[in-house]
């Protein structure tokens, strides 16, 4: 188990600079989601920690030991690939093994760890088949026995569930999370599924184009996006962005809509400002036309979740969405008024993005 | 009802194109085994007296054998050279070469463009300056150049269908190069590179032309087996048919042996 730290890493491939100047660092036991959208340089960022890709600048330490210059055996990690990258001309247990079986590890001392991993990944009828003989689901078990078998500092997962359906994504996401409770070994987990990085998370790093936008608990990047970028990715149904200009006694006016503000999260305020309100649908509910900040629509369409609905209508031209239990006394047509709390409104600068919350 | 019938007719085509196919082959098995007389008369007998003599003939005469000798001798070493050297090689083209790969590949296919007939005459002369001109040493060196480039050409797709994960996991397992190629890329990559080492065993197996020029005298099997019909008068048919069945049988064998050692190769990933 170790910490990681990564100081000013560049990576170039020719003259185009993928990550330029990137500061990470990782407590011991912690595990941390690289989130953000594809091509960003998340799968490079965990290639170069793992020892896969070199890096153009800047120095990679794990436990306090400088891992820059070593080839990726010597740096204690273990990696799981999206693709499983299972070993095809062997056994289900000549997989998990092959890393203690190269070290020299004892047949005696291998076989109670074999049989340990393979009882917590439920993996015991399979240890005879070939990998090309499972499903997919067992073949990404049997990619992250592999991993654990060697009781590594570091475990990497790349996008590790991108392959498997929804269902069995949500349970290996939970397994997952039940294994790194029990061992706490330090975890980098790389994935473009917001919902994945928000549900298995203990700190999110959420990348753009090769730079951290904000790294954060997953309750702090939700409640508290440090830009418009952020408040964006993260969510869904996604975040409702409007154009306002703030007028006198804290209120942000767009057309009809008018929005009285927290003047304690956004002390920095000045009448006549241009602003960016974003609206969460999930923190907006039916109210009262005369209710606190509410906002008039004419319902556009309804789309049912379930237990809650999407309610979408327009508002002078423009779509803002709601999200409601009573989404089944709605009908498309009609007007309806939503509203949400003053602490629930999030500004952001028009031209930086950037959140102008004042703490 | 429409199934069958159509089941049926596929198993029938597929029935007359294996006929179509192996029956030349069993005729030349049969006629290896037949008198001549069994062998010429108007009708085609498929009962007779089975005779070695056709086979004894063959293995008795000196010619034969040498010619069986050299042909072992001098195929199985190029194409061993050839496996030994190309293979590593297409693996470093397939994983390493990205500025250059594809200019070294073109250059190593357009070894195979050259008509055999332009490079034996000047290897005649050089042969004969450096005093290598008809001997087996002389004849591996240029079936060197086909096995070599054959062997690349072939084995270049082969690893590059090799995942590139898979050589990732192995060295996060601490996996030298070499190790990451010996014991996964290699064995992965194994069902495609037997392939290419066929073809390329039967290429050089068949070669006439090179060996015709450059070593006459320790003459190779196509060498003698072309000039068999030259023994006598009487076209020994049943010594034709003989031969072509002791030229057909070492790819055959070689194939075997290679499939099995392909298995147990396999299966020693265990280990
Ligand atoms: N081998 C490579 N050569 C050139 N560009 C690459 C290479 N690998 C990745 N890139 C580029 O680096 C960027 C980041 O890639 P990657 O880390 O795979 O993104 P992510 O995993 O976040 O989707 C992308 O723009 C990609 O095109
Ligand atoms: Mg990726």
């Amino acid at each position: 188990m170790a910490n990681i730290t990564c100081s000013n890493i560049v990576k170039s491939y020719g003259a185009f600079p993928v990550i330029d100047g990137l500061d990470l660092s990782i407590p011991d036991h912690e595990f941390v989601v690289f989130l953000g959208p594809s091509g960003c340089g998340k799968s490079t960022m965990l290639r170069m920690i793992a020892g896969l890709e070199e890096v153009t600048g800047g120095r990679i330490e794990i436990g306090g030991t400088d891992v820059t210059d070593m080839p990726p055996g010597d740096r204690g990690v273990a990696m799981v690939f999206q693709s499983y990258a299972l070993y095809p001309h062997m056994s289900v247990a000549d997989n998990i093994t092959f890393g203690l079986r190269r070290q020299g590890v004892s047949r005696s001392e291998i076989a109670p760890r074999l049989e340990q991993v393979a009882d917590m990944l439920g993996l015991s009828p399979y240890l005879d088949r070939r990998p090309k003989n499972l499903s997919g689901g067992q073949q990404q078990r049997v990619a992250m026995a592999r991993a654990m078998i060697k009781t590594p500092k570091v475990f990497l997962f790349d996008e590790p569930l991108s392959n498997l359906d929804a269902k069995l994504r949500e349970k290996l996401r939970t397994e997952i999370r039940k294994m790194h409770l029990q061992l706490k070994t330090t975890t980098i987990f790389v994935t473009h599924d917001q919902l994945e990085a928000m549900t298995i998370a203990d700190r999110i790093v959420l990348m753009r184009d090769g730079e951290i936008e904000q790294m954060g608990t997953p309750d702090e990047i939700f409640e508290r996006p440090a830009s418009h970028f952020v408040a964006d990715f993260i969510g869904t149904p996604a975040m409702n962005f409007i154009d306002a200009t703030i007028e006198a006694g804290h209120v942000a006016r767009a057309g009809s809509i008018a929005l009285s503000l927290s003047p304690e999260l956004f002390p920095g305020l000045v009448p006549g400002q241009k602003v960016e309100l974003g609206l969460r649908p999930a923190s907006m509910d039916l109210a009262a036309p005369d209710a606190p900040n509410a906002i008039g629509g004419t319902v556009v369409l309804v789309e049912n979740m379930g237990a809650e609905g999407q309610v979408i209508t327009q508002v002078d031209g423009a779509e803002i969405s709601f999200v409601t239990p009573q989404f089944r006394q709605v009908r498309a047509g009609e007007t309806v008024h939503f509203a949400l709390r003053p602490d629930q409104i999030h500004i952001f600068d028009p031209e930086t993005g950037r959140s102008l919350r004042g703490v | 009802m429409g199934r069958v019938i159509s089941a049926t007719l596929a198993r029938g085509l597929l029935a007359l194109l294996i006929v179509v196919a192996l029956g030349p082959i069993l005729w030349t098995v049969l006629g290896a085994f037949k008198e001549l007389r069994d062998i010429v008369t108007p009708v085609p007998k498929l009962l007779f007296e089975p005779t070695l003599d056709n086979f004894a003939t063959i293995l008795r005469n000196p010619t034969i054998r040498d010619g069986l000798l050299h042909s072992g001798v001098v195929v199985s070493v190029s194409v061993l050279i050839g496996a030994v050297l190309g293979i590593p090689a297409a693996h470093a083209l397939a994983r390493h070469a990205q500025r250059f790969g594809d200019d070294v590949q073109f250059f190593v296919l357009s070894l195979r463009f050259m008509p055999p007939v332009a490079i034996a005459i000047p290897f005649i002369v050089i042969y004969l300056d450096l005093g290598i001109y008809d001997t087996l040493f002389g004849l591996i060196l240029v079936y060197l150049i086909t096995t070599i480039s054959t062997v690349i050409w072939l084995s270049v797709p082969a690893f590059e269908r090799v995942p590139r994960d898979i050589e990732e996991a192995a060295a996060m397992e601490g996996c030298s190069p070499f190790e990451v190629f010996w014991r996964f890329s290699l064995p992965v990559a194994a069902p495609s590179l037997f392939g290419a080492i066929v073809f390329t065993f039967v290429l050089v197996w068949n070669e006439l032309l090179l060996a015709l020029t450059l070593a006459a005298q320790n003459a190779t099997l196509p060498v003698v087996a072309a000039s068999i019909t030259s023994l006598g008068k009487e076209v020994p048919w049943g010594v034709i048919n003989a031969a072509t069945v002791v030229l057909v049988i070492p790819p055959l064998v070689f194939i075997g042996l290679l499939m099995g050692l392909l298995n147990t190769s396999v299966q020693s990933g265990r280990k």
